[in-house]
């Protein structure tokens, strides 16, 4: 008579191969956003091109849009700025946030916006310009307060400043239909926007520069 | 140009360390960080601490935020340090940080019905073992028994022949 | 040439394994000698030849043979030439040509070794190492060749070694590591050739258990050098991260020591058998799930090579085979066997089991912690961490009842112990215990209870058990010198390895409770305090190396006004890599490290330094070298050196 409880090793092992066989195929850096579902969070940064001017969640509200968080430094945004610009060219809404690297101390940088201001206008002659208006977030408060943990990443957010979607990497052909569908749902009647939304919560990998 | 006195504290408790060490085999920037801090109590210095040494840089291949020169490693110091001056104790602070960037950020794994196995699992295997060795042992004297009495019933199978 | 010369012998090797994974089980199945007899030549070819493809590598690296794709990558120039050596296995590549020059070698030695063995086992044996061999030199030859050219192009210097690694540590730790890992692929072989003939004698055991404890013995060393190194490198005062990659060594080793004491009870008693073997096949399964996670990149670890899913799709498939087989051999085999020993409840089998119980109980929590994330996202649940607190905790709560029971342990007989004789011993052993602990913690620290007195206690109650237990065999041997001598290698195996145990809970409860960091700016001259010492910057210098430049820190130490000892830090810039390292200063007693890392130039000019100080950090890695030790004093006991007769073969 086999007794059956010799069997059990063999059980969790084959058990422990499927999550590992499932494991090669998913990306381990990959780990979820916090900020699906979650309201915009309140923030009130300079204006690029008009640094006295204040943007604030106010002059967002209403809108549904994709949030770009950028910087000149990061190669694959560079990259990611000629698709971005045909994304505009169909009327795709999109906000810049500049992401600004800490000025190394040791060498005396400082943050100097008239600099920065000449960077990005010179990139964005380069590569197309995609975006309705920058936002500078020098001490990268937003950008803390997102979840953000490089560039490029970017939110789409609905017309009642909720975030609906976190895609960390840039935005290209192979993930832009999925994303498109869930922008144009958002743009239809609330009770369409609420159920396509909600039923996706995971972002996609894709190309990450720092 | 204070030099600063330090008393000397315990850095933990019963049960945390402060700073922990990792081996990397990729090539990474410069990992000499030293943030020069002052700490307006020592209860404070200790929180702040064990806090670095809790939260899982988002960014990086597997260290704390007290270990890591990644930005987003040094801003989360920066914003713990401020979290910590301002009054908040070690929960809040944790749950700040995972509002933002997710459970995956704390490396104590939450609490809930998706994970209490990582506790429950042990114990069940404590106590599983235990009943396996208690049935075993009990199993022998049951055989012995058992073999003594086949042995009684044969003898009295032969006595009963005897005249 | 010469690199083609040792891709050529690797093919060699391969061929051969593949003939002895197939001739000497076919041989044993068959019942006929000569090709068992075969298995042995075999083995010794395969052994040279991997040597000589090892040697190939070695030579291209010496040599600076840019045009070979793994020295370009992991190489350079000014690397001095004891760094150029190792970083023959700094890659995957060159890992994995390690290992495999590792494994024919365990393979060598176990066919030159095992003459007392019958010639049918030794073919098992033999045969299954065939097979796990021919699964490395296909994924070596396949997946990951180190002999790749770069030709036609070749660049002009290679990319140099990664700085972290350019260390002592890197020269020995990895060998002694892979010697662990692999090792425990005989105790596997044994375990699979006692399947597949189906008996279980206690003889069977007797032959494992040297084995079994070299590989033991190897692994600690392994990790315990690990931890060493990354203290003394990486300038952070941690000597463990509970990182993926770490708890992969650490998996094995547990159930390496489940295995050692669970053949201790086969081979003495009979008994156990099917644990035994299942734990024999865990724990080089164990080995094999280290290699899959640290090559394959299902988990994020600062430790892993660079990822890729075609080696993790064979390294799977390869442990489906080697793991599930055996598994399955096991569960089909396994219920024929039955045990006739009989034991009472307090008797040393039931001690050894609770030992193994949470031996193993530890050894799931650290799986669990390691996988358990990736199976959390894979079912969609979302993404978690699991590291230190988790691991602190559950390890905590798992120490303390075995310690207490390693201090019970070894006064037990086999098969019954009455309570009554052991009570006096026990109070005693109790009351020193209790004594030498807070009488410690008392005169060192203000007192108080906390991690490091629950160390002192557990460490000291199982060290003093330990001590008093080997002091009653030599009394009850005649007592005196020659008593000393009579006692068996094995006794002082276990008395050492358990003493090392004890040290090495002190070590790190003490070192969690009271060490001590701080970061602080200082100029030239300026003083630091930290109790009774202090510590005083006196130069900061540039420096010049052969393949760095960067800073070096002169500090002058003083304990309650005396001058003790003088430190020197240093911070390393890399250009080929440019990375920067920290060499910090430590300055070791057994009683505390002093340890001093230099960071960067501030304004003043002044400099941020890490200070720290650590009381018994140096107990962690005496307490593991005592475990090692205690391995090697077993290994010779005489009893391996017997020869086996003809009566000593029973039947499961």
């Amino acid at each position: 008579m086999r007794k059956l409880q010799f069997f059990i090793p063999l059980a969790l092992f084959l058990g422990l191969a499927v999550f590992l066989f499932s494991g090669l195929f998913s990306n381990p850096r990959d780990h979820g956003s916090a900020l699906v579902t979650q309201p915009m969070p309140q923030f009130s940064l300079p204006n690029l091109t008009e640094p006295s001017r204040l943007m604030t969640n106010a002059d967002l509200k209403g809108k549904v849009y994709l949030l770009n968080v950028w910087g000149t430094w990061c190669a694959t945004c560079n990259a990611e700025l000629g698709f971005l610009t045909t994304l505009r060219q169909q009327g795709i809404e999109i906000i810049g946030l500049y992401y600004v690297q800490p000025p190394e101390a040791a060498f005396g940088e400082r943050f100097d916006m008239t600099a920065l201001q000449q960077e990005v206008s010179r990139k964005l002659a380069e590569q197309g310009d995609p975006y309705q208006f920058n936002m500078v977030d020098e001490k990268r408060s937003l950008i803390f307060d997102l979840g953000v943990t490089g560039a490029p990443e970017t939110f789409l957010v609905d017309a009642s400043g909720i975030i609906r979607h976190h895609l960390v990497g840039d935005i290209n052909e192979q993930n832009w239909p999925a994303l498109h569908t869930q922008y144009q749902a958002l743009l239809a009647p609330a009770p369409a926007a609420n159920s396509t939304a909600a039923t996706d919560a995971k972002n996609n990998a894709g190309g990450q520069g720092e | 140009m204070n030099n600063q006195f330090y008393s000397l504290k315990r850095v933990n408790k019963l049960g945390l360390q402060s700073l922990l060490l990792t081996l990397f085999l990729f090539a990474m920037p410069s990992f000499a960080i030293t943030d020069i801090l002052e700490f307006k109590s020592p209860e404070q210095e200790q929180l702040y601490r064990e806090l670095t040494a809790e939260l899982r840089c988002p960014k990086c291949q597997n260290q704390n935020i007290a270990d890591s020169n990644a930005v987003v490693a040094v801003d989360m110091r920066h914003k713990t340090l401020q979290l910590v001056e301002q009054g908040m104790d070690k929960a809040q602070v944790i749950d700040y940080m995972k509002t933002r960037y997710g459970d995956f950020v704390h490396y104590q794994p939450p609490f809930r019905f998706s994970t209490i196995w990582l506790w429950l699992l042990p114990i069940l295997l404590v106590i599983a073992l235990a009943v396996v060795m208690l049935k075993k042992q009990r199993q022998q004297t049951i055989t012995q028994n058992a073999d003594d009495a086949e042995l009684q019933a044969m003898i009295d199978a032969v006595r009963k022949k005897q005249p | 040439m010469i690199a083609e010369l040792g891709h050529l012998a690797l093919c060699f090797a391969l061929a051969i394994s593949l003939v002895l994974a197939i001739f000497p089980l076919y041989g044993s199945y068959k019942g006929a000698a000569g090709p068992v007899l075969l298995a042995r030549p075999l083995a010794i070819l395969l052994f040279l030849l991997t040597s000589v493809a090892f040697g190939a590598l070695c030579y291209s690296f010496w040599s600076n043979d840019f045009t070979v794709l793994n020295v370009a990558s992991n190489s350079n120039s000014m690397l001095p030439w004891y760094y150029r050596m190792t970083a023959v296995w700094g890659s995957h590549e060159g890992s994995m040509l390690l290992w495999v020059l590792m494994l024919s070698g365990w393979t060598a030695a176990v066919a030159l070794l095992s003459n007392s063995l019958p010639l049918i086992l030794q073919g098992r044996i033999l045969g299954v190492l065939g097979i796990i061999n021919v699964g490395f030199y296909g994924f070596v030859l396949l997946m990951s060749n180190p002999f790749e050219r770069t030709l036609p192009f070749f660049p002009v210097d290679g990319r140099d070694l990664n700085p972290l690694l350019q260390d002592f540590g890197m020269i020995i730790h990895p060998p002694l590591l892979y010697m662990g890992y692999v090792g425990f692929a005989v105790s596997f072989a044994f375990a699979i050739a006692a399947l597949l003939g189906g008996r279980f004698d206690s003889n069977w055991a007797r032959w494992a258990r040297p084995w079994t404890l070299a590989a033991w013995l190897f692994l600690t060393l392994g990790i315990m050098l690990g931890s060493w190194w990354a203290y003394n490198e990486l300038g952070w005062g941690g000597w463990w991260f509970w990182d993926p990659v770490e708890n992969a060594s650490f998996m094995p080793w547990l159930v390496g020591t489940a295995l050692l004491h669970s053949l201790a009870v086969t081979e003495k008693r009979g008994t156990f058998k099917s644990w035994t073997v299942l734990l024999a096949i865990a724990a080089f399964s164990l080995s094999l799930l280290g290699a899959f996670l640290v090559r394959s990149g299902v988990l994020v670890s600062v430790h892993s090579f660079a990822a890729d899913p075609d080696r993790g799709l064979y390294l799977l498939a390869f442990l489906l085979v080697v793991v599930g087989g055996s598994l399955l051999l096991y569960a089909l085999r396994m219920n024929a066997v039955r045990s006739q020993a009989r034991y009472q409840l307090f008797s040393r089998e039931v001690l050894l089991w609770s030992n193994n119980i949470f031996l193993l109980t530890a050894t799931l929590v650290v799986f669990l912690g390691t996988l358990y994330p990736l199976v959390h996202k894979e079912l969609g649940l979302g993404s978690i961490s699991i590291g230190e607190p988790f691991f602190n905790q559950l390890f905590y709560y798992l120490t303390i009842p075995f310690a207490l029971l390693l201090g019970v342990g070894p006064w037990v007989r086999w098969k019954q112990q009455q309570l009554h004789p052991l009570l006096a011993p026990f109070s005693y052993i109790a009351m020193i215990a209790v004594v030498l602990a807070l009488g410690y913690q008392a005169l060192a620290h203000d007192f108080a209870t906390n991690l490091g007195l629950l160390g002192l206690l557990l460490g000291a109650w199982v060290a003093v058990s330990a001590v008093a237990e080997t002091l009653l065999r030599i009394r009850q041997l005649g007592g005196g010198a020659r008593a000393f001598w009579q006692l068996p290698a094995s006794h002082w195996g276990m008395t050492l390895g358990h003493l090392g145990f004890a040290v090495l809970v002190i070590g790190v409860a003490m070192t969690k409770t009271y060490s001590v960091e701080k970061d602080v700016r200082m100029k030239i001259g300026e003083k630091v305090q930290f109790n009774q010492y202090s510590f005083t910057l006196s130069e900061v210098y540039a420096l010049k190396g052969p393949n760095y430049g960067g800073q070096a820190a002169e500090l002058e130490v003083y304990e309650n006004g005396e001058k003790i000892t003088h430190l020197h830090a240093e911070k390393r810039f890399y250009p080929v890599q440019k990375t920067v390292m920290t060499e910090a200063a430590v300055d070791a007693k057994l009683s505390r490290d002093l340890y001093v890392a230099l960071g960067e130039e501030l304004d003043g000019p002044s400099w941020a330094l890490r200070i720290y100080v650590k009381p018994f950090v140096r107990w962690i890695w005496l307490g593991g070298l005592l475990m090692a030790f205690g391995a090697l004093l077993a290994l010779l006991d005489k009893r391996y050196r017997r020869k086996v007769t003809a009566e000593g073969v029973s039947h499961a």
